[in-house]
């Protein structure tokens, strides 16, 4: 600890705090304008200056690290002086546009000018406006409001490792820009609006949508990715004009380009207002919420009635709050009978959590994704973070930048973490469950002796050395030296954290991919106390609060068994719960396509975008005797149903969602639902009360969260959210079983291209292809090959392709890659009319499809 | 003999404008013509104003100092730089054009004092000229007042450079306030790539260079000097160490080539700068495959230069053009001669492979135990031949060689290394972190012992050397106490090796004296080199005793020379800067027919002569971010025979990150009158 005294007062701070940080401990205030708490100090402004006893020049109190003894003054005659000055300084040539600036009324120059009195100016220069740049994509930036705070170049460089903008040209000309001089192409995260003091970066869609002050500015959770930024949404006429967010905030006030702009598709005009039900010609008619949930109710009841609970079934959404999902699975269980109920989750994430619940005792992530930062190695294995959760990418990039961690990238696909990688162990496409295994293999056995105490370590080390590196090199294309380089970064008495993603959970053989990714966690002691943690990674918000939910037909809230659980969840629904486990996601469609399941119930959720075979599911939902629907969208699923209810977006209601880092979080509605759409939550408490035979007294939030806590026993720890009961889960390294690995299977590749589908970093799930600012950025689905390939059949960037799998083939416009193997294809999977599960014989990466130019 | 009419340099005023009886006699460390033609006719920068010429138009000269400062080189990194040169240029334009007014000047000196708060030193310094010049020539500041006044005097030609008193300093002349500030900045690449603007070595001189430029770093003045040397390191263990494949370019293949003798720094550095710009290069070198990089290799040990490390510099030079040939000794396998047929240009960079003799009784003798030199066994050693070295063995010498040599013996599985040198400790030549390596290492020092026979057996196996102790005399013309041996002392030392190290020679037999190349008496070669002479007219010399500024080519057209064979044996960066200009010279040879140095070439000259760095100046700045030191191995294990493993670890990224920050990034201009 160092003592110091500032402006008299003596106080105590840790070796390398600054004078600013210390003063604010004290409670005094150093006016800043370059400085920002989440990035590498800068030192520009010049306007912290102060005085220390006996050092004869002001020194910058933002950058200057404290010493023992020394005396700070923060303000004298002089200091005030030459700050003014300095603003003054600032202010030469600087545009007086503020009645139409973006910034006004938010804008750190002008309060600094008015907070210092700067009323007029005694410097003067010659006038050359900057051009301002109109030509980029969902910002604008007017260079001649700029202060040079180079804000926005570190967040862009040190936070989101993109360094998309730099400071470019000399003297009064500097100004921020591309390197290149050429229009922005980057994440278009807009974290460099976030971080702007004044009007230089600035969102193009919130231009001249209203002044800052005049908007309802509500705390939320993000809806997009399931890494849970918080949020506020700014709120005019009962829409969402912007999304910012705090740097006081768990993610720093750091977003992704879903975050901050994806909000457009809630405003979007296709969003559906009113009821709809199919009249006898087959044609949706807007009606009214009577009519429409007596339709829906009725057509259930019927149906239940001749044939039973279990000729229903419900396929739920990971884009509902944890209250809703749970009140889905009350619905369907409790008014309905029928535990036929899943969710996309089963294509990948839902297995993988089962693995790792068998293994560890708890899904989803160990810690809070903090703990990422402080991890001395990180390894990520089959995961584009940036374009399965973005805040992860934020923290891995933190804990590699900032804290000296290594990363060790593993996977098929290159992503924007390689640069920051020390070691890439580049796969075929499908081999992740060998890959995994030949990191295992070659974790040096020091750091497995300090992994704590693992069951089932021999039967793993066996089954390991059952494989040699020479079967593994020649199924991966990955030699023994590099596994060996790469696990030598894992140091023993360090902290490691083990990441997972889509190209692992979805792999073909995903039951090897997952135990492997696991074992490996557990082989490097990542998920003991002193680990830092292992994370699946999912698309979407709320997967792992839906799955909490019992929202899959195996269990019930809480992950309690039927056997144990059926009577008591009855009891306290005062209903009867089936208590055999019901059918999962190809289990209903098989029964579908068996007359064994009549009614179909979708909650946030298009089958058809999803599923495997999508010729197959659309003849499989045009066979339903009643197919409700309940969406923002009228989805191709929903254009299938006989009733469509609309509803609530994430901005429109409240309640919690769940990260896949297991962090529970409340939010309240930033705006009413749009037009007649009702929330998720509405709709399900009256319809229960519609077909149940015992009604159920509608709940309120509050009343709900009693009923999940004590019902699910997930939740002990008390959030801080006003009256809220959920938490975060405790309790959760209960095992640690290493797997033994089943003998590794290897698909035989019938056609020539390996194509995997899956998210980009600049959309999330189907939704943002419903946001005009997203779509300005990447408008349509491509197929992404790589060069060599494409110069090998003559392809160009643009060029019509026509992808043909065994189920059926789609035809999209060619995007060339440097860093896509040979071989291998790549089809962003947001856009519904791409319909790319035309191809998808199964759920799992890579698919075997051939390639034709036209 | 020419006159300083007006100076402020230093913060000392003198005025010989209006003197009647004698001028104020002061000299400056200046040429009296920049290029040995051209008067110099005023100096401008950031310790004041020097006028040689009375004629020089200052308004018209300050004017243009604050333009090329605010346009050229500012920042814009700091509110008070960024707008107060803007300010200040705009000010001094109206000067010129008539429009200012007499407050306008007094702004200059509101500003002077306001830019102290710039960030770091360019704005800052710059107001310094300019305030001189506003005061003491207010006169001809006010004349310029007057919208209808016409300056009379001789308008002059201006010619700026940028500098920083380490990269002053640095013989390679690199960018490092640059580079630094990009570690800051988390921009790995962008810093390595300013690194390799000058110096194509980043991981040998990030490791073994002597850093003179953290002898003139400006942060001393605080309290210790920036760890310059360990920051270069790191950049370029970061692109090691993350897979990066460095992005450089070379332009459009020429079909001019140039032939190379020697791939040591100086070869590889002018091979890498020309090869850049496109001309093929072949360096032919001595050594077999896998031993490239001249005494970095065979020189420098590899606890200090990891081999594979030391290759990955050369093999990304060889990446962008460069071919070398192994195996291949120049007068042997081919001759110069020849060389010179089959290239456009030739650059000569032997190095120096030989070592001196030691001139004691005995060493001519043969004797088994008795090594031909340091340098020889530091080669042997390195190449896993026999070096004919026992169990004792006493090196003899001071320098960085001998230390080499004794920290080697040990991992050579010496029982006893013993160092003898003439003078005491702190007057070894050798850098005093290598010296304290060997001795936490476990080798034996001998100081100020002479060496006087070597002692052999009737088998003449070495089995001695017989030394006397020294005791300091009067100080000799280097300003070091002259050693002399005191009567009496002879004493034996017990040992099976003897190993000379006590300096290295060039071997240039191979040059052919019919081919008009001239070589020094000191056994370096000639090269061409501009007039530049004091105000006494005594010839400019840099601090090797040679010509200041060289054109590096020989008295025969289109062969050139560079590194120690040109300069005198010296260090890795100085043999780096001289071969980077011979590579800019050679470039203009082959392209104009003229070999000849730029006005910023002779610029970079002319400052290291004045100095930049000044140890007196008071650098106000709170002390409280103490200097960082890279970790190295310790105990005596590291020097274990066969351990050859690097003995020193490098920083962390965040370590480093930190580092950078203490940078006071000291730029400042200079712009000269001629």
């Amino acid at each position: 600890m160092v003592t110091l005294t500032i402006d008299g007062k003596e106080i105590q701070v840790p070796k390398g705090t600054t004078i600013l940080d210390a003063a604010a401990e004290l409670g005094i205030t150093i006016p800043t304008l370059c400085w920002l708490k989440k990035v590498s100090t800068t030192g520009a402004c010049r306007i912290c200056i102060v005085d220390i006893e006996g050092v004869e020049r002001p020194m910058t109190a933002c950058n200057t690290p404290v010493k023992e003894g020394i005396r700070v003054t923060t303000s004298t005659p002089k200091l005030e002086q030459a700050r003014k000055k300095t603003l003054e300084l600032m202010l030469v040539n600087h545009p007086l546009d503020c009645p139409i600036c973006d910034a006004a009324g938010e804008c750190k120059l002008q309060d600094t000018c008015y907070d210092l009195k700067v009323d007029k100016n005694r410097y003067g220069a010659v006038l050359e406006r900057l051009p301002i740049r109109y030509d980029w994509k969902l910002l604008e930036s007017d260079p001649n409001r700029c202060i040079l705070c180079e804000k926005c170049v570190k967040v862009c460089r040190e936070t989101v490792g993109r360094e998309a903008i730099e400071i470019v040209d000399r003297g009064d000309n500097t100004i921020i820009d591309t390197m290149t001089r050429q229009p922005l192409d980057c994440d278009f995260c807009g974290n460099c609006i976030g971080a702007c003091p004044t009007g230089t970066l600035i969102s193009k869609p919130f231009k001249f949508k209203g002044r800052p002050w005049a908007f309802n500015v509500t705390p939320g959770v993000c809806a997009f990715c399931s890494s849970g930024c918080v949020i506020d949404y700014h709120a005019k006429d009962g829409r969402i004009e912007r999304v910012t967010s705090s740097d006081d905030g768990y993610n720093r006030g750091n977003l992704c380009v879903n975050g901050r702009f994806g909000y457009a598709a809630f405003n979007a005009p296709t969003r559906l207002t009113a009821p709809l039900v199919k009249d006898a010609s087959g044609k949706l008619n807007k009606t009214s919420w009577d009519q429409a949930l007596g339709t829906a109710a009725a057509g259930l009841k019927g149906i239940t009635g001749v044939a039973g609970g279990a000729a229903v079934a419900g396929i739920g959404s990971p884009r509902v709050t944890n209250e809703e999902s749970y009140l889905f699975q009350k619905f369907l269980r409790g008014a309905l009978g029928s535990n036929n109920i899943d969710s996309e989750a089963r294509l990948g994430y839902f297995p993988a959590q089962v693995i790792q619940w068998q293994m560890l005792g708890y899904s989803g992530g160990t810690f809070g994704m903090e703990a990422i930062e402080q991890a001395t190695a990180v390894v990520v294995v089959g995961a584009d973070l940036k374009a399965e959760s973005a805040g992860f990418a934020y923290r891995v990039i933190q804990a590699v930048t900032k804290n000296d961690a290594k990363l060790v990238l593993a996977g098929s696909r290159t992503s924007s973490m390689n640069k920051f990688a020390n070691a890439f162990l580049q796969c075929r496409p499908g081999s992740e469950a060998w890959l995994v295994a030949g990191l295992s293999k070659a974790v040096p056995a020091e750091v497995v002796a300090s992994a704590g105490t693992i069951s089932g370590l021999e039967g793993l080390q066996s089954s390991l050395d059952a494989l040699s590196f020479e079967r593994i090199a020649e199924i991966t294309g990955v030699p023994e030296t590099a596994f060996r380089e790469a696990a030598a970064l894992i140091r023993s008495g360090g902290r490691t954290a083990v990441i997972y993603g889509a190209d692992v959970i979805r792999s073909v053989d995903s039951r090897n991919s997952v135990a492997g990714a696991v074992n490996l966690a557990l082989l490097t002691g990542a998920v003991t106390a002193a680990g830092a943690g292992i994370y699946p990674l999912d698309e979407k918000n709320n997967t792992q609060g839906m799955l909490d939910m019992g929202v899959c037909p195996e269990y019930l809230p809480g992950y309690h068994t039927y056997e144990h659980a059926a009577a008591a969840f009855g009891s306290a629904w005062n209903t009867t719960v089936p208590a055999v486990a019901g059918k999962d996601l190809f289990q209903i469609i098989d029964a579908i396509e068996a007359g064994q399941i009549k009614a179909l119930y979708v909650m946030g959720s298009d089958p058809l975008q999803f599923m495997p075979n999508r010729p197959r599911i659309v003849k499989a939902l045009q066979k339903l005797e009643l197919l409700v629907v309940q969406d923002i969208f009228l989805t191709d699923t929903a254009k299938l149903a006989h009733v469509v209810l609309p509803v609530a977006t994430g901005a429109e209601k409240s309640g919690s969602f769940t990260s896949v880092d297991n962090r529970v979080q409340c939010f309240n509605a930033a705006v009413k639902p749009a037009g007649d759409a009702r929330t998720d939550a509405v709709i399900l408490q009256a319809l229960y009360n519609l077909v149940a035979d015992k009604a159920a007294a509608s709940q309120t939030l509050d009343a709900l969260h009693h009923e999940i806590t004590a019902l699910t026993g997930l939740y002990s720890e008390v959030c801080d959210h006003d009256g809220c009961r959920m938490g975060r889960i405790k309790n959760r390294t209960t095992t640690s079983v290493c797997l033994p690995l089943a003998p590794l299977t290897l698909s035989p590749a019938s056609r020539p291209f390996a194509l995997t589908a899956g998210p980009v970093l600049h959309h999330n799930g189907s939704i943002t292809t419903r946001s005009a600012n997203n779509l300005l950025v990447i408008a349509e689905a491509y197929v992404e090959l790589s060069a060599t390939d494409a110069a090998a059949i003559s392809v160009t960037a643009g060029d019509a392709l026509t992808v043909t799998s065994d189920t059926g083939s789609i035809t999209l416009k060619a995007r060339l890659s440097e860093e896509l193997q040979p071989g291998t294809l790549f089809v962003p999977a947001h856009f519904g009319d791409a319909a790319v599960t035309t191809l998808t014989g199964s759920a799992s990466y890579p698919q075997f499809v051939s390639l034709a130019k036209g | 003999m020419a006159q300083v009419v007006f100076s402020t340099w230093g913060g000392t005023t003198v005025d010989n404008r209006d003197v009647s009886g004698e001028p104020q006699a002061v000299s400056f460390r200046l040429p009296v013509a920049f290029d040995g033609k051209r008067p110099l006719r005023a100096f401008m920068g950031w310790d004041g104003i020097i006028l040689f010429d009375k004629d020089v138009d200052v308004p018209a000269m300050t004017a243009e100092y604050m333009k090329r400062v605010q346009t050229l080189y500012c920042c814009g990194r700091c509110t008070p730089g960024k707008k107060g040169t803007k300010v200040l240029m705009d000010l001094f334009q109206n000067v010129l054009a008539g429009t200012a007014t007499e407050a306008d000047l007094d702004t200059v000196e509101d500003l002077a004092e306001l830019l102290k708060n710039c960030k770091c030193t360019l704005c800052q310094s710059a107001t310094v000229p300019v305030f001189d010049a506003v005061k003491h020539y207010r006169e001809d500041f006010q004349a310029y007042l007057d919208p209808h006044y016409r300056s009379k005097v001789h308008p002059a030609r201006y010619i700026h450079k940028i500098t920083a008193p380490c990269m002053d300093k640095c013989p390679s002349h690199i960018d490092i306030p640059k580079y630094i500030e990009a570690i800051k900045n988390y921009q790995m690449d962008l810093s390595l790539a300013t690194i390799r603007e000058n110096m194509p070595l980043p991981a040998v001189c990030g490791r073994v260079c002597p850093h003179p430029c953290e002898t003139a770093c400006r942060r001393k003045n605080v309290d210790e000097a920036i760890n310059i040397m360990v920051l270069k390191r790191t950049a370029s263990d970061y692109e090691r160490v993350h897979n990066a494949i460095p992005l450089m370019v070379p332009k459009a293949k020429k079909s001019k080539s140039v032939g190379i003798v020697g791939a040591g720094p100086a070869g590889l550095a002018a091979a890498y700068y020309l090869a850049l710009e496109g001309y093929p290069c072949t360096i032919y070198e001595t050594l077999p495959e896998g031993y490239g990089g001249g005494m970095v290799a065979v020189g420098i040990p590899a606890y200090r230069m990891p081999r594979a490390i030391l290759q990955r510099d050369i093999d990304i030079i060889q990446s962008v053009g460069v071919e070398i040939v192994y195996n291949c000794r120049v007068g042997t396998d081919i001759s110069l001669a020849e060389l010179k047929q089959k290239h456009n240009a030739v650059f000569i960079a032997p190095g120096a492979h030989t070592s001196k003799p030691m001139g004691v009784v005995g060493e001519e003798n043969g004797y088994k135990g008795f090594l031909t030199g340091g340098i020889n066994f530091l080669r042997e050693a390195y190449l896993g031949k026999p070096t004919g070295m026992g169990k004792k063995v006493v090196v003899v010498g001071g320098g960085n060689t001998a230390i080499d040599c004794v920290r080697v013996a040990l991992r050579e599985g010496a029982d006893l290394s013993c160092l003898v040198y003439r003078r005491s400790r702190k007057e070894m030549p050798a850098d005093i972190w290598e010296v304290d390596g060997a001795d936490e290492e476990g080798v034996k020092f001998e100081f100020q012992v002479l060496p006087t026979r070597i002692i052999a057996n009737e088998n003449n196996e070495v089995t001695g050397v017989e030394c006397v102790r020294m005791a300091l005399g009067e100080p000799d013309a280097s300003g070091r106490r002259r050693p002399e041996p005191m009567a009496g002392s002879e004493f034996v030392i017990e040992c099976d090796t003897v190993i000379p190290a006590i300096g290295q020679d060039m071997d240039l037999s191979f040059i052919p004296a019919d081919m008009g190349i001239d070589i020094t008496k000191w056994n370096t070669v000639v090269t061409k080199y501009l007039p530049l002479k004091d105000a006494a007219g005594k010839d400019l010399k840099d601090s090797m005793g040679n010509p200041l500024s060289r054109t590096l080519m020989t008295d025969c057209e289109g062969v050139f020379a560079g590194g120690d064979a040109e300069i005198g044996p010296l260090t890795v960066v100085a043999c780096v800067g001289n071969a980077h200009r011979a590579a800019a010279v050679i470039q203009r040879w082959l392209e104009e027919g003229q070999a000849y140095l730029s006005e910023e070439d002779i610029f970079d000259d002319v400052l290291t002569y004045l100095g930049v760095y000044d140890k007196g100046e008071q650098v106000p700045w709170l002390d409280s971010a103490t200097r960082a030191n890279q970790k190295e191995v310790h105990g005596a294990a590291r020097a274990a025979k066969g351990n050859y493993r690097e003995v020193e670890l490098g920083f962390s990224d965040s370590t480093a990150q930190a580092e950078a920050d203490r940078c006071l990034r000291c730029y400042r201009m200079a712009l000269v009158a001629i």
